[in-house]
């Protein structure tokens, strides 16, 4: 409890921050020159993200096989072209492979955190023409989580990952390895750990009367049918799910989510209709018959929120967080390059390559006038970067062409530039880019003031 | 094989100058044009204007940032500047108002200022090697959010222009010697620039293919690397203010 209580003070100063501050929490992509419609909302620049946590970090680290399918899931080569156009990878509704609430793309989605996998944008042959998002889920515990999509019409994890490529993003048929990769990375993902849940889903340690009395309510009976309960399908003891799927009265058969770090997971239902547990436990009262009082509806609202909690949700985006993925996926080129694997090594490289550029952004050039200062400590942080990029070009050009030994030694001087000189002087950096906050708010509210002076004039 | 030797790339770097004085002058012409359009309220004319100095200008930043770095932030600050091309393009193209006198006049100043100073700038091989290479790697970047002028939606024309500035400060400058030093190095060299000049052909920017573009790019900032041993130069920076 003191690990939610604590989160939750933190996210109080955050609002009270951005009210104080007007703080702009993200910048939609824009103009009349876009592959995305204008107005796209992709929350790329925000400056906490989803923590993520991997079982194999506890067990000895993560295999070639994980990493590569992280950087797959992070790559927007591995989707069609739209998506590759713009930019778009799994991992940017599927943030560290959380979900991504404020995501909203005008044509594809009703409300911020859902999206139509089968609208017109990305693959107009799988348009069927109806507006029907769903939620962008957190695939955070996906390996207990079968079956796969709201409405749980795919048990394999690997076909439902196919379906996405293939069907909704119009990818080329991915290589066997690929697929093998992404499933791996995803069922690496582990669930947040969570102090306040014990053996068997029960609350343990210190908990509230409220969340207790939660607990009680949410395996009652319901009292117009004794054979169901909010815990008959949402099995504590089984990560809150049954693998079913059931019509709670929300227009069809849909499958039970899992409860654990649903805290971080709104919107909730197929659709992401409903913004809070407050709300969703309301709907049950009402479509079920429950015949709750306000005070067993706050009880059972206190108890969802013990359920879903998660140490350390976010963390801040630095770039610490940064170096440690490209870390992660550079670790790939160790066996790509002396295999020879082209394949590999071009995803690799353009995928880390744009990774980097995108970070070299974070560090203003002169031209930027949302910064004044650390010029000269911004132009060597950016000019390491565009070395490391050049870089990692230099072993896709040397692999093409079957010189791995002057890919070899390439690769040497990326790690050695990664090791230590590339992170010093992004540090020496850092006051001055778009990772503190206020040269953040600065950059994004000028860019943001000047779109909106262009929506307002017509 | 040998290093060719620095002179005959200062007499090179001397044959670019017309170019520089020549698209300074245009976008010069395009801030005076632009000013007189906006002071008539003439909305579309002083947009037209604005393409047409904008385009001189990004056919000059192979040397705009390395020779005269203040001037250079002063005429292309954004996101929001006081005064310079965003200023005025936020305006212009995104309020639809034409009260740009101020803006128009300080542009005009800063580029009358710096149209004064070509003729006898010096001109060094090297500092039109960095900026060429700098260029060359900007191109590169990701336009997914629209781009530098995604208010104008005038993104794809930036980089057409700086493409032309990449290619005219390569072949008037740097061919020839690299020609004589590694004509194969030379070949890749101009090959890349074919890509990149195909890639901008595109007809609007969502259908320049991003992907082929950054190779490109890449690839062409490798070989000037490479070239800059075999002209007798160090190697070029990547930044404006590195050197």
């Amino acid at each position: 409890m003191i690990v939610r209580r604590a989160r939750i003070a933190v996210l109080g100063l955050g609002l009270l921050l951005a009210g104080s501050s007007g703080r702009v929490a993200a910048f939609p992509v824009d103009g009349d020159q876009t592959a995305l419609p204008s107005k796209t909302e992709l929350n790329e620049d925000a400056l906490d993200k989803p923590r993520e946590v991997f079982r194999s970090e506890f067990a000895g680290g993560k295999s070639y096989l994980i990493n590569l399918g992280n950087l797959a899931f992070s790559s927007p080569s591995i989707l069609g072209e739209v998506a590759r156009q713009a930019g778009v990878s799994c991992g940017t509704c599927h943030v560290n492979g959380a979900g991504n609430a404020k995501f909203f793309m005008p044509k594809m989605s009703t409300r911020p955190g859902n999206f139509d996998t089968t609208g017109p944008l990305f693959n107009p042959k799988a348009n069927n023409f109806v507006l029907d998002p769903v939620r962008i889920p957190s695939l955070r515990g996906a390996r207990y989580l079968a079956p796969y999509g709201v409405d749980g019409r795919m048990p394999s994890l690997r076909d439902f990952v196919h379906n996405v490529i293939v069907n909704e993003f119009a990818g080329p048929e991915p290589s066997p390895v690929i697929l093998d990769a992404v499933v791996a990375y995803l069922q690496d993902i582990d669930f947040l750990p969570n102090q306040s849940l014990g053996r068997g889903g029960r609350l343990t340690g210190k908990i509230s009367e409220a969340e207790r009395r939660g607990e009680a309510l949410f395996a009652k009976p319901f009292p117009h049918d004794p054979n169901m309960s909010c815990a008959g399908c949402h099995i504590p003891s089984g990560g809150f799910v049954d693998h079913q799927q059931h019509d709670v009265g929300s227009g069809g058969l849909f499958k039970t989510p899992t409860l654990r770090n649903a805290d971080f997971n709104a919107p909730y239902f197929h659709d992401g209709r409903f913004d809070s547990y407050d709300q969703v436990v309301g709907h049950f009262d009402r479509a079920f018959d429950l015949g709750l009082s306000a005070q067993d509806r706050r009880d059972l609202v206190a108890y969802l929120t013990a359920v879903g909690d998660g140490t350390l949700p976010y963390e801040h985006d630095g770039a610490g967080a940064s170096l440690k993925e490209i870390d992660d996926f550079a670790s790939v080129l160790a066996t790509a390059i002396p295999a020879g694997d082209k394949d590999v090594v071009a995803l690799a490289v353009d995928t880390i390559g744009q990774e980097l550029r995108e970070l070299t952004e974070r560090y203003p050039d002169r031209k930027n006038t949302s910064v004044s200062g650390g010029e000269v400590e911004r132009s060597r942080a950016r000019m390491a970067l565009k070395e490391v990029v050049l870089t990692l070009r230099r072993i896709d050009m040397a692999v093409a062409e079957g010189r791995i030994n002057d890919a070899s030694a390439d690769y040497k001087t990326y790690r050695y530039l990664m090791a230590a000189a590339v992170p010093a002087l992004l540090a020496s950096a850092e006051p001055w880019s778009l990772f503190n906050p206020a040269v953040h708010d600065q950059h994004y509210g000028a860019l943001r003031q000047v779109m909106q002076s262009k929506h307002t004039s017509r | 094989m040998r290093a060719a030797t620095a002179a005959p790339l200062d007499d090179a770097a001397e044959r670019y100058r017309p170019y520089m004085i020549a698209g300074i002058g245009d976008a010069l012409a395009g801030a005076r044009a632009l000013r007189e359009r906006a002071a008539e309220n003439d909305l579309a004319g002083a947009k037209k204007a604005w393409i047409s100095a904008r385009a001189g200008w990004e056919r000059s930043e192979v040397f705009t940032a390395g020779f005269v770095p203040e001037l250079d932030a002063r005429i292309d600050a954004w996101p929001n500047a006081v005064s310079g091309f965003h200023a005025i393009e936020a305006k212009l193209f995104g309020a639809g108002r034409t009260d740009v006198e101020s803006d128009a006049a300080a542009l005009i100043e800063h580029l009358d200022s710096l149209h004064g100073k070509l003729r006898d700038m010096p001109l060094t091989p090297q500092g039109l090697l960095d900026g060429t290479v700098r260029l060359a790697y900007e191109v590169g970047e990701s336009k997914a959010d629209g781009g530098e002028s995604r208010i104008s939606g005038t993104s794809l024309d930036d980089m057409r222009n700086n493409v032309a500035g990449i290619d005219f400060a390569y072949r008037t400058i740097f061919a020839d010697a690299l020609k004589a030093a590694d004509a194969g190095l030379a070949d890749t060299v101009a090959g890349r620039i074919g890509q990149l000049k195909a890639s901008v052909a595109a007809p609007d920017l969502p259908h320049v293919n991003i992907r082929t573009l950054r190779r490109a790019s890449e690839e062409l900032v490798v070989a000037l690397q490479a070239a800059s041993a075999k002209l007798g130069l160090p190697r070029p920076t990547l930044e404006a203010q590195s050197r």
